[in-house]
């Protein structure tokens, strides 16, 4: 059944706490004397504690149940006693402690309800003339501080008013259904990551975080879309139901790019086609390929000498037309290399002839590429970045090019283009600032982000430095992943937003906590997270880390994205919208 | 107040309790549980609850009990109403009232002898039992040689349909609920006394 986020809250007076504070500490978590039923509290439960003057936020991540004697556990009194006297007798020898995780707190002042409020609000007011910031907690409540859940006011002060632009929901917390967002402007600042175990929503999620992120306009975005499911209109794998893209959500903003010349996106047109030409292809882009072209340790050496016999830009060109194995007679009748062939030139260039013969072989699957051109029709690599400075969207999508191959490859080198586009635009702005315009913000979507991030490749590509350093140039990953351990610990530490799903495995679960405050506690909420539609929010991104029931990328939601960002387009682009 | 029927004399007391005697016709008021108060001097009184009803024998019934000739009614009635050994009948102090106010504490001095005790009515038994939170409990609590769930057990119903009578009708249930708080870390006892409160 679809989860209907304007369900009433099940427990109806919220002003009532759900127990009080017996213990804990900073390290070890707050200890809760649960006061209501277990059944009312579920597992990261959003809960304030009121102390003083201060109130606490933090996350409920266990639920134990305890006795004041180990018999009154033990024996099923209900059946020696009366209902009535068995129950008192449980309410007061068998309880419930929750294991709060201090995240947040802040000074909010006298109590209300307390006496002189008026004279002491005042007197307060006086010395804290600003409403005081939610700091990261520092200290504890005291014994007996009342707890109570989370209203949506207090849910609105921590992560943000829905109704704020910059805000954007992303999902509803799972007992009271209150709107949780998250701040698009601090979002795109730093690289992020959405993981999941497969099956778990990670694609619709990315659906809607783009949709936010294109209606909000804070960035463009760039989507390696490996698996053509983001820019036109699709088909869910499990529901077989119709999933509306991004394009035609917003056909003004959003571009839709297949790969090769005659590419069509299951039938669907894109709006222009890429494809590469030779002279674009770095050796870096090749040594990239080595786990995937099983290269040798030789091949940098190749490469260097074929840089150095014909230059960056033809050395490709030049190295394809070779013949391997070619031979020719000479004057004595002897066999020697043709003069066209590899091992001509690696003899010339004092180069060992089976490495580079090696080499030939294994680069036959780019010279055989239909997307790898000797001469490009248009500027396709070019109008992409263009795109995507002026403030529009690209969706990348392989088409029949499915192969990790052509992923890696592709993606590595639009990457390092445009990496080396925005440096050289940021340089110009901050040496200029009064003559060039501040670089457009850019956040980069890598699919099956450990294919380019793993231990081995993550030193060479351009995503490693763009998710470490790149974020003084305007650019940022968000990198979408089922494996995160398999992605290397530096990329990982600098994700500043993580969105995770279930998963199953400890070492995928500590990769996503890695570096983050109060993580053994958070470990068994992601293990117990529902396998749908239930994503933990973590890192730098959000003030606190909280579980939330995803919101659903469905014809509402289409709806809401659309109405606004339309409301919102200027009449150009509507007028080049209708063909104008 | 006045109005009352004498249950009996005090014979002995200590701070604790006191030990009351009274005729075998007398007998018909006083029972186990059941609370009285033994009023001092003008506005102090002590209130306990019975813990014990103790009938003692003498010479000639034991001479009856072993006689071969058959015990007939009339010998049975004489023996009873001109006997001269009193009922006695044990007390246990759970507070005192003083100018008006109810302390759930020990009285400040025991009563003495020939003081007259008389049973609390419905109306005294609530005022005393509500007033305070049950402070007066741990006196009962404390007599480890008294069956303390069987008194417990008495008084709750006793002090229950007094206080449904003056409109408290969750008083039991509270008292209940102090108990087995009172009792919680003493798993037998807290059992015992709660297994003589679900006889009621």
């Amino acid at each position: 059944m679809p989860y209907n986020p304007n369900l009433k809250p099940k427990i109806e007076n919220r002003k009532f706490p759900v127990g009080y504070v017996v213990g804990g500490s900073l390290k070890e978590n707050l200890r809760v004397r649960l006061t209501i039923s277990p059944q009312e509290v579920q597992e990261g439960a959003f809960v304030v504690v009121q102390s003083g003057d201060w109130q606490f936020y933090g996350l409920v991540t266990d639920l134990m149940l305890g006795s004041t004697d180990p018999r009154f556990a033990d024996e099923q009194s209900e059946l020696r006693l009366p209902g009535e006297l068995a129950a008192l007798l449980h309410g007061q020898t068998l309880y419930t402690t929750l294991e709060v995780l201090p995240a947040l707190m802040q000074e909010v002042g006298p109590d209300p309800e307390g006496p002189n409020f008026a004279r002491l609000y005042t007197e307060w007011r006086q010395s804290h003339p600003k409403d005081p910031p939610l700091i990261p907690i520092k200290t504890i409540p005291s014994h007996h501080a009342p707890v109570r859940l989370a209203h949506a006011g207090d849910i609105a002060a921590i992560f943000g008013d829905p109704t704020d632009p910059d805000n954007f929901v992303l999902g509803y917390t799972r007992e009271q259904g209150y709107p949780v967002c998250i701040n698009l402007k601090k979002f795109v600042q730093r690289s992020s990551g959405v993981f999941g175990a497969t099956g778990t929503g990670k694609s619709f999620l990315t659906r809607i975080l783009l949709a936010g992120m294109i209606k909000y306009n804070q960035a463009s975005v760039l989507v390696f879309d490996m698996h053509n499911e983001y820019g036109l209109d699709d088909t869910a794998s499990d529901t077989n139901q119709r999933v509306i893209g991004l394009r035609t959500i917003f056909p003004g903003q959003v571009r839709v790019v297949a790969l090769g010349r005659t590419a069509s996106i299951r039938g669907q047109s894109p709006d222009f086609t890429l494809e590469v030409g030779e002279s674009e292809i770095a050796p870096e882009d090749i040594e990239m390929l080595t786990r995937e072209l099983n290269l040798k340790e030789t091949t940098p050496t190749t490469l260097a000498a074929l840089v150095h016999t014909f230059g960056r830009a033809q050395w490709f060109s030049e190295f394809k037309k070779m013949k391997q194995g070619a031979v020719i007679e000479d004057e004595e009748g002897k066999k020697i290399p043709a003069p066209d062939s590899v091992e001509a030139w690696a003899r010339q260039a004092g180069v060992n002839e089976a490495a580079a013969a090696g080499l030939h072989g294994k680069l036959n699957r780019l010279f055989d590429a239909p997307y790898i051109v000797s001469k490009t029709v248009g500027d396709s690599l070019g109008e992409i970045i263009r795109t995507l400075e002026s403030g529009r969207h690209v969706v990348l999508s392989f088409g029949d090019y499915e192969s990790d191959l052509d992923y890696l490859l592709i993606s590595n080198l639009l990457t390092r283009k445009i990496r080396e586009k925005w440096e050289e635009h940021t340089n110009q702005y901050r040496s200029h600032p009064e003559k060039t315009s501040e670089p457009r913000p850019l956040v980069i979507v890598v699919e099956e982000a450990h294919k380019l991030l793993n231990h081995e490749m993550a030193q060479q590509t351009a995503f490693s430095t763009i998710a470490r350093e790149m974020r003084k140039y305007y650019v940022t990953l968000l990198i979408i992943d089922q494996r995160p351990s398999q992605i290397y610990d530096e990329v990982l530490s600098q994700l500043g937003t993580r969105i995770s799903g279930w998963l199953g495995d400890d070492s995928d679960i500590q990769a996503v906590l890695s570096g983050l405050a109060g993580r053994d506690a958070l470990r068994g909420m992601l293990a117990r997270l529902q396998p749908k539609e239930e994503v933990l929010l973590l890192g730098w991104g959000v003030p606190m880390p909280i579980p939330v029931r995803s919101r659903r990328y469905d014809e509402k939601f289409v709806q809401e994205v659309r109405g606004r960002s339309l409301g919102k387009q200027s009449e150009a682009d509507i007028l080049k919208e209708i063909g104008f | 107040m006045s109005d009352a029927l004498e249950i009996g004399k005090l014979l002995r007391a200590n701070v604790t309790g006191c030990v009351v005697g009274c005729a075998v016709t007398q007998l018909e008021t006083p029972q186990f549980g059941g609370m009285v108060r033994i009023p001092l001097e003008k506005n102090y009184q002590v209130y306990g609850l019975i813990y014990d009803i103790h009938i003692d024998d003498d010479g000639l019934v034991r001479q009856l009990v072993t006689a071969r000739r058959p015990v007939t009614p009339q010998i049975i009635e004489d023996n009873r109403l001109n006997r001269n050994v009193p009922v006695e009948i044990s007390v246990l102090f759970a507070g005192y009232e003083l100018d008006g106010r109810i302390f759930h504490l020990l009285p400040p001095r025991p009563p003495l002898i020939l003081d007259t005790i008389y049973p609390c009515s419905p109306e005294e038994i609530a005022r005393f039992t509500l007033a305070g939170r049950f402070g007066y409990l741990r006196h009962i609590l404390r007599a480890a040689d008294l069956p303390v769930g069987e008194l417990l057990a008495a008084h709750l119903k006793q002090a229950g349909e007094a206080n449904r009578a003056a409109g408290a009708a969750d008083w039991q249930g509270k008292a209940t609920q102090e108990l087995i708080v009172l009792l919680r870390d003493d798993y037998p006892a807290l059992m015992s006394v709660l297994g003589a409160i679900g006889e009621l």
